[in-house]
């Protein structure tokens, strides 16, 4: 039986699919059975990043509506035999799925599965209680800036009321240069005000946006900071004690582990 | 052995003159933090066992203690009593509402390391240590 983990925001365009799709690669990597859902329906995203457009047959819809099986719904990567995606609908919207039908899908992946790993989009309503219907833990993608420290506060709260207790942190997009400089907040400053576990930091890579378009995740290069922040917080996910990356200098893992240990 | 009774709340108002009546009026403890987008509604005190985020609400008609750092909103004293006061282990809030008055928190300044207390003196909202909440009254 897998473990089903919702990738949420609840601002839009910090990273969530390219969390999705990164830590989805890298479990596949390390050989566990993934299965990416993108929950975006109507502004379906996941299946671009992953260069599996033109592969889509059914989607999400098709299979809860019971129009098509889950099985052949599901679309095999073109790198990993062990990792598959069930795509967003694109001609429909939130309200074609209820939160009692994600979370029987869900359950069903479960079965098949080591990992489900869930693209949630960008705000709090329909879309949102769906996603997060049949996940067991949830990641929290905040970059280091007031609005999105913000909103991933109110997701921390609504996840509790949802009953996904203990989200985990992604800080995305750190820039160590501006927060050396005092421009930026720091990974202190965020935890200090979210108060849950950090499960890892992704630097600011301009690779990124290059990885996304050609449909190739970052974490198949050898060469991408973000790709190698991404393999460690895989294995972090999957159980292994890896350092948080060293994006910022000076002692920041002994005070990270300090406040993970008080808030956990 | 006869069992320790606690005392009722009137008992309690006869033999301590000192507590100038309030004793019996209700007060919610929150065991947790407040997050954005968060709302307490509450006839009486609010004491919160943590933070009040940016974005979460507490109105009171009572006093209001936060045992954390407050950041969001607090109003204190809803129903119109100016007496009513907030107080924080950090009073970091961007806007403080005491009865009918109104506060913003002064831009740029960086708040002191100090629990504080808000209350309205002579129509205005000020913050004090909280070391000096009793010592000019």
């Amino acid at each position: 039986m897998g473990e089903a983990i919702v990738i949420t925001s609840g601002k839009g365009g910090v990273g969530k699919t390219t969390t999705t799709a990164n830590l989805g690669a890298a479990l596949a990597n390390m050989g566990h059975r993934v299965v990416l859902v993108d929950a975006d329906i109507g502004l379906r995203n996941l299946d671009v990043v992953m260069g599996l457009e033109n592969r889509i047959v059914y989607d999400l819809v098709d299979v809860v509506e019971g129009f098509a099986k889950l099985k052949p719904a599901l679309i095999k990567d073109k790198r990993f035999d062990n990792l598959f995606l069930l795509p967003a609908a694109q001609t429909r919207d939130k309200n074609a799925v209820s939160p009692e039908q994600m979370r029987q899908l869900v359950s069903d992946l479960k079965q098949e599965f080591d990992w489900v790993i869930i693209d949630c989009p960008a705000g709090i309503e329909q879309g949102f209680r769906n996603a997060v219907a049949g996940a067991d833990r949830a990641v929290v993608v905040a970059t280091p800036e007031v609005s999105s420290v913000r909103d991933a506060d109110r997701i921390v709260g609504l996840l509790e009321a949802q009953e996904v207790p203990k989200p985990l942190l992604l800080v995305n997009r750190l820039r160590p240069a501006m927060v050396k400089r005092g421009e930026m907040m720091d990974i202190d400053d965020i935890i200090e005000i979210l108060a849950i576990e950090l499960l890892g930091v992704v630097p600011e890579d301009e690779g990124i946006v290059m990885s996304s378009n050609r449909g190739e995740p970052a974490v198949l290069s050898d060469r991408s900071k973000a790709g190698d922040a991404y393999k460690n917080i895989a294995r972090r996910l999957a159980g292994e004690a890896v350092p948080v990356l060293a994006v910022a200098e000076d002692g920041l893992f002994t005070r990270l582990r300090r406040l993970m240990g008080w808030s956990g | 052995m006869p069992r320790r009774r606690a005392s009722t709340a009137a008992e309690t108002s006869m033999a301590t003159p000192w507590l100038d009546g309030r004793v019996d009026e209700p007060t919610l403890l929150v065991r947790r933090h407040l997050r954005s987008g968060q709302r307490v509604h509450y006839q009486g005190n609010v004491v919160v066992l943590g933070d009040v985020n940016p974005g979460a609400e507490i109105v009171a008609t009572g006093d209001i203690v936060v045992m954390g750092v407050l950041r969001g909103l607090a109003h204190a004293g809803a129903a119109g009593d100016a007496a009513r006061v907030v107080a924080a282990f950090r009073l970091e809030a961007t806007q403080l509402r005491i009865a009918n008055h109104i506060a913003r928190a002064p831009e740029g300044d960086r708040p002191p390391q100090v629990a504080e207390v808000a209350q309205v003196r002579e129509g205005h909202v000020v913050l004090d240590s909280l070391t000096q909440l009793y010592d000019d009254r």
